[in-house]
């Protein structure tokens, strides 16, 4: 129990995916103009990432490591990814439209946040077991989650502040996720080992 | 070689089963669209107003699909698109009214409000508000016009820092009353026998003093209006306010027009509902 804690804990603040490890910075500067649809794309990586982690350790254990095929584990993890957003994408479309249509194409984006992958290829390195790897994967949403919004909330308040020509846009974008990685690396002595 | 025929095996295997998987859910999951929503949506004005009482054009075609009926109609697209749209369903239309148009609580232009810091922040009352405001008044409009930037129909105009409403223009949709950061605007029902309508143009709370310092038009909560029989005003946190269901005729409200010694009465005539 206090090792999942510890997991969640360690990849929500200490080791995110994104401001530590700089994965899925993409969708972590495009969706992060407007906390409404920053909060929706949260929710789905980390529905998103949870599944994938957990399918890909099965995947993992039970086919690649059995048939000693380890160097098939990217293909095999991007084709999980992929399959898994459709289906997300059709569940989503049948059983609540309204999220559909306000996630928009940030939906099939997923497939190629790096982040999940991410995810997957780290759970492998680590040697964790299925329960780990289901909490390492929730947690990686959640913290790709919390950046997202950390991000989008700051991005709105800025919109309203007068800022010198040369910083305006993307360049002040990219200076505010680093002051934030900055942030978030206070966190490193956090959980001692 | 052994390896490749493996990994040809597993990959292919995998492949094959989630695609299998996908095939199925996608014949299990499937969203089956009413071609007639299309059509629909492509006659409305496309406004997303949500007058109608449900959350934009797309789930008022598709509910007009699914009722057969025009259930309460599409405001801004006027009595000839409705009638488009119920020829497409090959039903009859229901006659469209709308029940209520938005009206401003601040009636005060740039002369009338005291200025006595100037704004220089960009020009959105959002941003004014962060920094407590353009004017003296701390209830009043800023004049900048985030609230004729979101009105559908393009009802409010926004000159010398006043707010016009074209009554006959507003459709009731509301859109105006979140835009605005100081809560101005107010939705006033309409009824059925009446034409000519009342309104308090002031949203201060302060005491009368307070008001006058910042503010020539302000209502300053002397009660002058809630004298004599049937009057529908009564005063408020030193602010009046019309209790709409007790009006009966108009006599006694425009009376209290004439005598309000601000002038922060106004009136407005709808020609047609």
């Amino acid at each position: 129990m206090k090792n999942l804690i510890l997991i969640f804990i360690s990849t929500v603040l200490v080791n995110n995916l994104v401001l530590t490890y700089f994965l899925g910075i993409c969708p972590f500067l495009g969706v992060s103009g407007k906390l409404e649809t920053a909060f929706g794309m949260g929710m789905a990586v980390t529905f998103v990432m949870t599944l994938a982690t957990s399918i890909s350790w099965l995947i993992y254990h039970f086919l690649l490591e059995r048939f000693g095929l380890l160097f098939l584990e990217y293909v095999i993890f991007i084709l999980v990814i992929a399959s898994l957003v459709q289906i997300v994408e059709m569940f989503i479309r049948k059983f609540s439209p309204s999220l559909y249509q306000s996630l928009g194409i940030y939906l099939p984006l997923i497939t190629t946040n790096c982040a999940i992958l991410g995810a997957a290829l780290f759970m492998v390195t680590r040697n964790y077991d299925f329960l780990e790897s289901v909490v390492f994967g929730f947690s990686g949403g959640i913290g790709f989650s919390l950046v997202l919004l950390i991000m989008a909330g700051i991005r709105e308040e800025v919109n309203y502040a007068d800022i010198p020509y040369a910083f305006r846009g993307a360049a002040l974008t990219l200076i505010i996720a680093g002051l934030l990685a900055l942030v978030f690396m206070g966190f490193s002595g956090l959980i001692s080992s | 070689m052994k390896e490749v025929q493996a990994s040809l095996l597993v990959l292919g295997l995998t492949g094959f089963s989630f695609s299998l998987l996908l095939a199925f859910l996608s014949k299990k999951l499937k969203v089956k669209e009413d071609a007639r929503i299309e059509k629909i949506l492509s006659i409305l004005p496309g406004l997303n107003c949500g007058a109608c009482g449900v959350s934009g054009c797309r789930v008022f075609a598709q509910a007009v699909v699914k009722e057969g009926k025009i259930f309460s109609g599409c405001l801004p697209a006027g009595e000839g698109m409705n009638k488009e749209i119920a020829k497409a369903l090959g039903i009859e239309t229901s006659v469209v009214k709308r029940k209520s148009v938005a009206v401003c609580r601040c009636g005060a232009d740039d002369k009338e409000k005291k200025v006595s810091c100037l704004y220089q922040g960009p020009k959105t009352c959002k941003a004014a508000d962060l920094i407590g405001g353009a004017i003296d008044c701390l209830y009043g409009c800023f004049g900048f016009g985030d609230c004729e930037a979101v009105c559908p129909p393009g009802a409010i105009t926004v000159a010398k820092g006043k707010v016009y409403v074209d009554i006959e223009k507003c459709i009731g949709c509301g859109k105006c009353l979140p835009a605005c950061p100081s809560n101005l605007f107010e939705l006033l029902p309409l009824a059925e026998n009446l034409d000519t309508y009342y309104y308090i143009a002031c949203n201060n709370r302060e005491k009368g003093v307070n008001v006058k310092k910042v503010c020539s038009r302000g209502c300053i909560a002397c009660g002058i209006c809630t004298k004599g029989e049937n009057s529908p005003f009564y005063l408020k946190d030193n602010l009046a306010f019309i209790e709409y269901k007790k009006i009966v005729e108009n006599e006694p409200l425009e009376e209290a027009k004439n005598k309000c010694p601000t002038k922060c009465i106004m009136k407005f005539t709808v020609h047609s509902s």
